[in-house]
C-alpha cells in the first residue's frame, strides 16, 4: 500500500502549493521555454533556408541535422561540461552549475529538432505559396513570412516537439546544472536524484506535472493539426 | 534563317505595328530555357503590343507554361535581348521594378490562407502603399472583381471561379502592364468562366496586355485577341 500512500502524498504536495515543488517546476519551464525562445529563430531560419535553397554541402547540412536527432543528451552535456569547466576554453565565463548552463544545453539538444521540422515542413508547402509571395512583389523576409505562416502548424510542431525534448531531458541537465536546489535542481533532475534519497512523494508530484505537461503539449499539437489539416 | 517562319503571321502583320515604338510592351529575341540537355523553351522573336490579348495555344509540354513562368520571373531562361516597356532589361537580373509591372496568376491560384481583404493587399503591402490608399485600393479591387458577398469566406471555402477571380482583383490591384495567366477558365463551370473571361475583357479595355496560355475559345470572341501556336517549345505559324 506503498504506493498509495506516496501518491496521495503527491498529491497533497501537488494541491497544498507546497514551494519547494512549484519551484522546480518554474526553473523547469523557464529554462525550457527560454532555450526554445532563444533558439527557434536562428532554427527555424537555419530550417528554411535548407528547405529553400541550393548550395554545395547542404545535403551533407540534412543529414548530420537528422542524425543529430539521436545524439545522446548525456554526450551534450558532457561536451558542454568540457567546454564551461574551470580548465575549460570558456571556463573564465563561470557558466557551469548555472540555469544558463542548462539553457544553453537544451539550446543545442532542440536546435536540430527545430531545424529538422521546420525544413520538412517548408518542404511540404506548396510550391505556389512561394511564387505567389514573389509574384507579388515580396522581398526574400515577406516571402519566407509568408511560407512559414502558411505551414505554421508544421512551425508549430517543430517547437512543440522540441520543447517535449527538452523539458523532460535528464542527462545534460545534470551534468551542467548540478541539481542545486533553487538554483539548478528541474523536474526531471529532481525525479532522478530525490528519488534515490528515498523522496517518492516529490519524484512522483513532479512526474504529474511532467506527464501532464508533455502529454498535453502533445495532445494540443495534434489538436492544433488536425485543426489545419482542412483541404485548400 | 528560318527565323521568319517561326515568327507567328499575327504579330508580322499586327496593325500594333504602326507606332510600334511606344505601344510594345515586351519585345524579346532568342528567348531559350533548357532542362540539361532537353530544350523546353525556344522562341526565337516574342513582341507583345499594349492593350492586346495574346491567347496562347498549343499541346500540354509544349511551353506555354514555361513561357508564361519565363516572363513572371520565376523559371530561368537565357535572352538574347529583352525589353520591357521600351526600357532593355537582363532577364537573369529580372529587377523588382519589372516584377511590379507584371502580374501573373497561376493555373490553380493558390489563395493564401488568411483573408480575402489580406489577399488582396498583399502585393500592396509588399510595395510599402500607404495603409489609406491600399484600403482603397483594395475595396476598388473587390468591387472591380464583384467579389463583394464573399469577403468574410475563408478562402479555402471559395470556388475555382471564385479563387480565379480573388487572383485576378490581387493582380488587378497592382495595376501590372502585362498580365501573365495560365489557363484562366480552364476546370470552371460555364458562369465562373463568364465571370473571369468578363474580366479578362475589362483588363484589356484598360490598355494592358494579357498573355494567356489558354484552350478556350469563349476568350477568342474577345476584341483585341492576338493568337500564338507553341510546339515543342517554339512559337508556330498560325495556319
Amino acid at each position: 500500500m506503498e504506493l498509495i500512500e506516496t501518491t496521495r502524498q503527491a498529491l497533497r504536495l501537488l494541491f497544498a502549493g507546497d514551494a519547494e515543488l512549484w519551484r522546480i517546476v518554474w526553473v523547469s519551464l523557464k529554462i525550457s521555454v527560454g532555450a526554445l525562445l532563444l533558439m527557434s529563430p536562428v532554427a527555424i531560419a537555419v530550417g528554411y533556408l535548407l528547405a529553400t535553397q541550393r548550395f554545395p554541402g547542404r545535403r551533407i547540412i540534412v543529414v548530420v541535422t537528422q542524425a543529430l536527432f539521436a545524439f545522446p543528451t548525456v554526450v551534450v552535456g558532457l561536451l558542454l561540461y568540457m567546454l564551461l569547466s574551470r580548465q575549460g576554453p570558456l571556463g573564465s565565463l563561470h557558466l557551469l552549475f548555472t540555469q544558463t548552463a542548462m539553457m544553453i544545453g537544451q539550446m543545442l539538444i532542440a536546435a536540430p529538432i527545430l531545424v529538422a521540422f521546420t525544413l520538412s515542413a517548408v518542404q511540404g508547402a506548396d510550391a505556389r505559396v512561394r511564387e505567389t509571395a514573389i509574384v507579388l512583389g515580396a522581398g526574400r523576409w515577406r516571402t519566407a513570412l509568408t511560407v512559414l505562416t502558411e505551414v505554421r502548424f508544421g512551425v508549430m510542431a517543430a517547437l512543440f516537439n522540441g520543447f517535449g525534448r527538452v523539458i523532460s531531458e535528464v542527462g545534460c541537465a545534470l551534468m551542467v546544472g548540478g541539481n542545486i536546489a533553487g538554483m539548478t535542481r528541474n523536474m526531471p533532475t529532481a525525479i532522478a536524484l530525490e528519488t534515490t534519497k528515498g523522496e517518492f512523494a516529490q519524484g512522483v508530484a513532479l512526474g504529474i506535472v511532467l506527464m501532464v505537461l508533455a502529454l498535453g503539449v502533445n495532445f494540443a499539437m495534434s489538436w492544433a493539426q488536425g485543426a489545419g489539416a482542412q483541404p485548400q | 534563317m528560318n527565323m521568319a517562319s517561326t515568327v507567328p503571321v499575327a504579330l508580322r502583320d499586327g496593325a500594333g505595328d504602326r507606332d510600334a515604338h511606344d505601344r510594345v510592351v515586351v519585345s524579346c529575341h532568342g528567348l531559350k530555357r533548357s532542362i540539361g540537355a532537353q530544350v523546353i523553351l525556344d522562341v526565337n522573336r516574342l513582341r507583345l503590343a499594349r492593350g492586346r490579348i495574346y491567347l496562347l495555344s498549343g499541346p500540354n509540354g509544349a511551353g506555354k507554361t514555361t513561357l508564361l513562368r519565363v516572363l513572371a520571373g520565376l523559371d530561368r531562361a537565357s535572352c538574347a535581348a529583352f525589353q520591357f516597356d521600351g526600357e532593355a532589361i537582363d532577364l537573369a537580373q529580372y529587377p523588382q521594378s519589372v516584377r511590379r509591372r507584371i502580374g501573373f496568376v497561376h493555373h490553380h491560384p493558390l489563395l493564401f490562407s488568411t483573408s480575402l481583404h489580406a489577399n488582396i493587399g498583399y502585393g500592396l503591402k509588399a510595395a510599402g502603399v500607404a495603409r489609406a490608399e491600399a484600403k482603397r485600393r483594395i475595396a476598388d479591387a473587390i468591387e472591380w472583381a464583384g467579389l463583394g458577398g464573399l469577403v468574410d469566406r475563408p478562402s479555402r471555402a471559395l470556388s475555382a471561379g471564385e479563387k480565379q477571380r480573388v487572383a485576378l482583383a490581387r493582380a488587378h490591384a497592382l495595376d501590372p502592364v502585362l498580365y501573365l495567366l495560365d489557363e484562366p477558365t480552364a476546370n470552371l463551370d460555364d458562369s465562373g468562366r463568364e465571370m473571369v473571361t468578363r474580366l479578362i475583357d475589362a483588363i484589356a479595355a484598360e490598355r494592358r496586355t494579357l498573355l494567356i496560355a489558354c484552350h478556350d475559345r469563349d476568350l477568342l470572341g474577345l476584341p483585341g485577341v492576338v493568337r500564338l501556336h507553341m510546339m515543342n517549345g517554339r512559337m508556330e505559324e498560325i495556319l
